[in-house]
């Protein structure tokens, strides 16, 4: 368990400085553990070298599970379980059920993309976010680079390499191991025994 | 690297910088209510109780004590939800429309207007179920449960089935939009928080976000996916709610230039109501640096736009119903405008098409009390063209003996009243206890359209642009 | 990104082997429809009983002969569907201004080009009118509106105030007009621009397209009334002009896209990357789901209230033996291809998909105009032969002949436009 305890950390305020720091870095053969920004910083993710998203892959199945359980749904009530002559049109009056099918494709694609980005981003009100820098959400973008996964490196080169590459802070962080395994029901506690300041996962 | 051009008006003005925006938009979420923030909230309460005592003695009594009659069935309760209904399609529109088309001059406006969108919504979906008469059994009604348990199923053929989808899947889906917009301004809030309650309700609401790249990576997709899907989304829902009248055979009301003409009345009216809104909010919150002239201006454009569409529309209806030789269309039409509610026709001509068209000029597209008086005017225009589709369609039906006029009681009036009432109750508790301006995608657009960058609107008036601002040749 | 320096001095040379093979389509389509022509009159051409039924029924008042009557049709189809390519151009040109977009900037001279096939178009439309107007149009018949005649039709003749052909012909001549003289004043501002610089220019064209904008907005929908929607005189409805407008949008678009395509094939227009292409492809992709939706929604209104007057038209399309079966390829063209094709988003950035996908679109649309003018002016005496492969070949080579020796006078990148950075550097 010593992996993902130990950071350190730049701080960026500019994201064209930023884009070319992570550049930088990784052509270095360092890696880097996750950066995290206020806004999303176009192209972050290729500097990084993320796969594109699959969501779309995501909304398109759901979308399409949509249709078929919209379609087998009219056509299975109207058209055989108790037809009825409506309007004189035929049981099965597919003009009729395309709003429906529509809008039931529509239905299961968002829910259905926007269950899967929550569940893959583990992302739920009762999660406990690991915060690097509580600025992060504010106006400075921040670089976490894990020592342990670094090893190769010694602290200060990571950090003359960072500062080198345009970071005005250099920071250390670290985690415990009830920091990395967080519990919603520890953190509510202690949040209102403590305080805002002092929390099983302080924000400073 | 974005290229931005500069005869591009900036986005922010006043040389805020990322630190300036949180504090801004945060300010009001984290301050004590402030003095003009209470007395409106009191006064939507009060609206809304003086409304909910007759909204509550019309459920207990039954909707005869609405102005409804054998002929004219159909009145203020159906006018109402397409009205509402319509000014729910603005923030969708803003937040998806506009992104797929790049304007980014939405992303100071999208939140408010999502806001007033769910909220709108949902004023929308009270008609339709208070007049079912017993709305606590309603609720099983429209689903597609076998009727009575039994074994007859929902009608799949009616229209007011596919508004049920509709309405409920735009519902749900905005809110998700909505929410999703939301989160990263929530884990921004967070993170600022004084007050024990406040990191925890914010921290809940914030699911956990933490900005991280990858995050960030799935989560544009996923806004650019929701806007390609609520983009039909919000074409398919006024469609609907105009198939409503459309599949009928009524003179009046079939028609097929319905669907693209009520969702352009529906945008119409959503962008009015959002200027609205936007106007109030910007002086309140001292959001002058955020909601620019342009954004005023371009939504102006926007509402000019859809208002000529609009008006196109009803000319080619007029004209169509001539053309068609049919008497009954024929008739429909010349008593529209010259029968017993010319009054509200020609409300509907003054406000709806006349009134959007001063705004070619480019003085009162820019000055900030015409706009908001225009506004209110295209709402009220908007209002009467519903009523004037249903109820002057209705009044004189087949039936010579039946023709009558409708006139509202009390209840329908209250009910209405109601309605404001929940509408602008549910928007103050937003305005005070959500960031009205999303804070992230400002920041986005912050670095190349700030104001440093290249001169502020009020500097540049037509043709004559400053030589350093010229571009390269 | 970086900022490079990029060559935007280009300029198109319509080559003498560009321009012989236009000329070869041109000649392969006039031989096709002669071929088509003659296989009518004298081949086993099909339905010939059922044409002669027809014939006999409408001896009286339909003089001409089926070829003739055919080819007339064909004509009006082609004269339909390449004047809504040329209008469309000037319609996006105009577009890109008043919507202040910048990607579009480097592609601004091709969407622009098209608007100059305008006049010829309208000369076209006239001339067939003038030759055709009584087998196309059965309002133009006189007796319709004699009283004492036979044949008079109370329902027309209540249309005549709006009807009648000195009127129709003022219409069509002062649309056109006013259309060209927009196209060209767009296109003259837009080399000022390039010539002086400045942002004066640029403004000015925002206007001079508002105008515009607002004259077509109108006109559109009164020329989809008057070119087609009349031809089933008796039938109307309100969606028809925003339809042929749907209709005609997307076509401009796959055409823009197909020009822009070709001209990076042929080593122009270097500037333009994926990006853009990017860009047309989602917009060939969107306007082909707008079209569904007003056609579904048009067909949907009518088909369930099924009020004889208004079913007229979709029951000759599709209770007829020979027309029913393309209004579902209609609708397999023109939306499951594009949409299904243009899916994704590797799909809208490749010149492949994107060139197999716009001439599709630019078939299928070719199809719903032939869908729109041919039941009504043949009934059941529609074909698709060599007559109907030739023609179009003809137009095409006509139409590409004047917007590539229009595009070869100019230069094919405007360098003074405010916006021109924006898109050099433009990214999805």
């Amino acid at each position: 368990m010593e992996k993902n305890k130990h950071f350190i950390t730049g701080v960026f305020s500019d994201h064209s400085v930023l884009l070319s720091a992570v550049k930088k870095i990784r052509e270095k053969n360092i890696k880097i553990h996750e950066v995290f920004t206020p806004y999303p910083v176009h192209h972050l993710e290729d500097a990084l070298g993320y796969k594109r998203s699959w969501m779309p892959k995501a909304a398109f199945l759901f979308g399409i599970t949509g249709t078929t359980c919209a379609i087998l749904m009219q056509v299975l009530m109207l058209g055989v379980d108790w037809p009825m002559i409506i309007g004189g049109k035929p049981f099965i009056s597919i003009p009729d059920f395309v709003p429906v099918s529509f809008e039931m494709t529509v239905l299961f694609a968002a829910f259905g993309m926007v269950g899967t980005f929550f569940f893959v981003r583990d992302l739920k009100p009762y999660k406990v976010p690991r915060v690097f820098d509580r600025r992060s959400t504010d106006d400075k973008h921040i670089v976490a680079i894990d020592l342990v996964a670094n090893n190769e490196k010694t602290q200060d080169e990571l950090t003359s390499i960072l500062q080198e590459s345009g970071a005005e802070e250099v920071n250390t962080r670290n985690f415990t191991d009830s920091d990395n395994e967080a519990s919603f029901v520890k953190y509510v506690v202690d949040l209102f025994s403590n305080g805002v300041t002092s929390s099983s996962r302080s924000l400073s | 690297m974005q290229i931005v051009s500069q005869v591009r008006e900036p986005l922010v003005t006043g040389g805020k910088t990322y630190k300036d925006i949180t504090e801004d938009i945060c300010k009001p979420v984290e301050a004590k209510p402030n003095k003009s923030w209470l007395v409106a909230v009191t006064a939507s309460i009060i609206t809304l109780a003086a409304g909910g005592y007759f909204m509550g003695d019309m459920l207990w009594n039954g909707i005869g004590k609405w102005g409804l009659n054998k002929t004219v069935q159909w009145a203020w309760d159906i006018t109402n939800f397409v009205w509402w209904v319509g000014i729910g399609h603005a923030g969708t529109l803003i937040s998806a429309v506009l992104l797929l088309f790049r304007q980014k001059w939405r992303t100071s406006i999208n939140r408010a207007a999502e806001a007033m969108t769910i909220f709108a919504v949902i004023c929308a979906a009270l008609w339709p179920v208070v007049h079912m008469g017993r709305p606590w059994l309603g609720a099983y009604w429209a689903l597609p449960l076998p009727n009575t348990f039994g074994s007859l199923w929902v009608n799949f053929n009616s229209p007011l089935l596919w508004d049920v989808f509709a309405i409920s899947t735009y519902f749900s889906v905005s809110l998700v939009f909505w929410f999703i917009g939301l989160i990263p301004d929530f884990a921004t809030i967070r993170d600022r928080a004084k007050t024990k309650v406040s990191r925890l309700v914010y921290g809940m609401l914030s699911f956990g976000f933490d900005g991280s790249a990858k995050t960030w990576m799935h989560y544009e997709s996923v806004s650019l996916i929701l806007a390609g899907l609520s983009t039909p989304l919000v074409l398919s829902v006024h469609t609907i709610v105009s198939f409503d009248f459309a599949t009928s055979v009524i003179p009046g009301w079939h028609t097929t230039i319905f669907p693209p003409y009520f969702v352009a009345g529906a945008i119409f009216s959503g962008f009015a109501m959002v200027l609205t809104l936007m106007l109030i909010t910007r002086y309140v919150y001292n959001l002058q640096h955020y909601i620019t002239l342009e954004h005023i201006e371009l939504m102006n454009i926007i509402i000019t736009v859809t208002g000529s569409i609009v008006g196109i529309a009803y000319i080619t209806e007029f004209f169509i119903a001539w053309y068609s030789g049919v008497p009954y269309e024929q008739y429909a039409f010349i008593n529209r405008m010259t029968g017993p509610y010319w009054w509200a026709y020609w409300s509907m001509m003054t406000c709806n098409v006349i009134s959007p068209q001063l705004f070619y000029i480019k003085k009162i597209r820019t000055n900030i009390m015409m706009t908001f008086i225009l506004s209110v005017i295209v709402n009220i225009g908007m209002w009467f063209e519903r009523f004037v589709i249903i109820v002057t369609s209705l009044h004189r039906d087949y039936l010579p003996s039946s023709w009558v006029y409708f006139s509202p009681t009390i209840h329908d009036i209250m009910c209405y009243v109601f309605s404001f009432g929940l509408f602008f109750t549910l928007f103050f508790m937003f305005a005070k206890f959500f960031p009205v301006i999303n804070m992230a995608e400002v920041k986005a657009v912050l670095k190349d359209s700030d104001s440093k960058v290249y001169k502020g609107r009020v500097t540049i008036p037509n043709n004559v642009v400053p030589d350093e601002d010229k571009v390269l040749t | 990104m970086e900022i490079v320096a990029q060559n935007i001095d280009e300029k198109f040379s319509f080559s003498p082997k560009l321009k012989k093979q236009v000329f070869i389509i041109g000649i392969v389509g006039i031989i096709l429809s002669i071929i088509g022509i003659l296989v009518m009159n004298f081949g086993g051409h099909h339905g010939h009983e059922a044409g002669h039924v027809a014939e006999h029924a409408m001896a009286e008042h339909h003089g001409s002969a089926d070829w003739v009557k055919r080819l007339f049709a064909n004509l009006w189809i082609n004269n339909l569907f390449f004047t809504g390519l040329s209008i469309i151009g000037v319609f996006f040109f105009a577009v890109q201004y008043v919507a202040n977009a910048g990607w579009s900037v480097i592609l601004l001279r091709v969407i622009s080009s098209f608007g100059r096939f305008l006049p010829i178009a309208g000369v076209l439309m006239l001339v067939v009118f003038f030759f055709a107007s009584h087998d196309l149009f059965h309002w133009t018949h006189d007796y319709l509106y004699d009283e004492a005649h036979p044949e008079y039709d109370p329902i027309i003749a209540g249309k005549a105030p709006f009807l009648n052909t000195p009127f129709y012909l003022t219409r069509m001549i002062a649309f056109f007009t006013v259309w060209s003289i927009f196209a060209f004043v767009l296109r003259k501002n837009a080399l000022s621009e390039d010539a002086n610089g400045g942002t004066k220019y640029y403004r000015r064209l925002v206007r001079i397209s508002v105008g515009f904008l607002i004259f077509f907005g109108v006109s559109s929908s009164i020329s989809a009334w008057d070119w087609i929607m009349s031809i089933d005189t008796h039938w109307f409805s309100t969606m028809f002009g925003w339809y042929v407008f749907a209709s005609w949008f997307v076509s401009g678009l796959a055409g823009i896209t197909l020009l822009v395509v070709l001209l990076k094939d042929w080593g122009y227009l270097k500037p333009v990357t994926e990006n853009h292409l990017h860009d047309l492809g989602k917009f060939v992709f969107a306007f082909s789901i707008f079209w569904t939706y007003i056609w579904f929604s048009q067909f949907l209104l009518i088909y369930y209230a099924n009020i004889p007057e208004e079913t007229v038209y979709f029951w000759e399309r599709l209770k007829s033996d020979y027309y029913s079966k393309f209004i579902f390829v209609n609708l397999f063209l023109n939306f499951f291809f594009p949409f299904l094709g243009l899916m994704t988003r590797d799909a809208k950035r490749k010149i492949t998909f994107l060139k197999i996908v716009c001439v599709v679109v630019l078939i299928g649309h070719w199809l719903d105009f032939y869908l729109m003018v041919t039941p009504g002016t043949l009934k059941e005496l529609g074909g698709l032969g060599f007559l109907e492969i030739g023609l179009p070949m003809v137009y095409l080579s006509a139409f590409a002949y004047v917007v590539l020796s229009g595009l070869s006078k100019v230069a094919l990148i405007p360098k003074n436009h405010p916006m021109l950075e924006e898109s050099l550097y433009h990214h999805t």
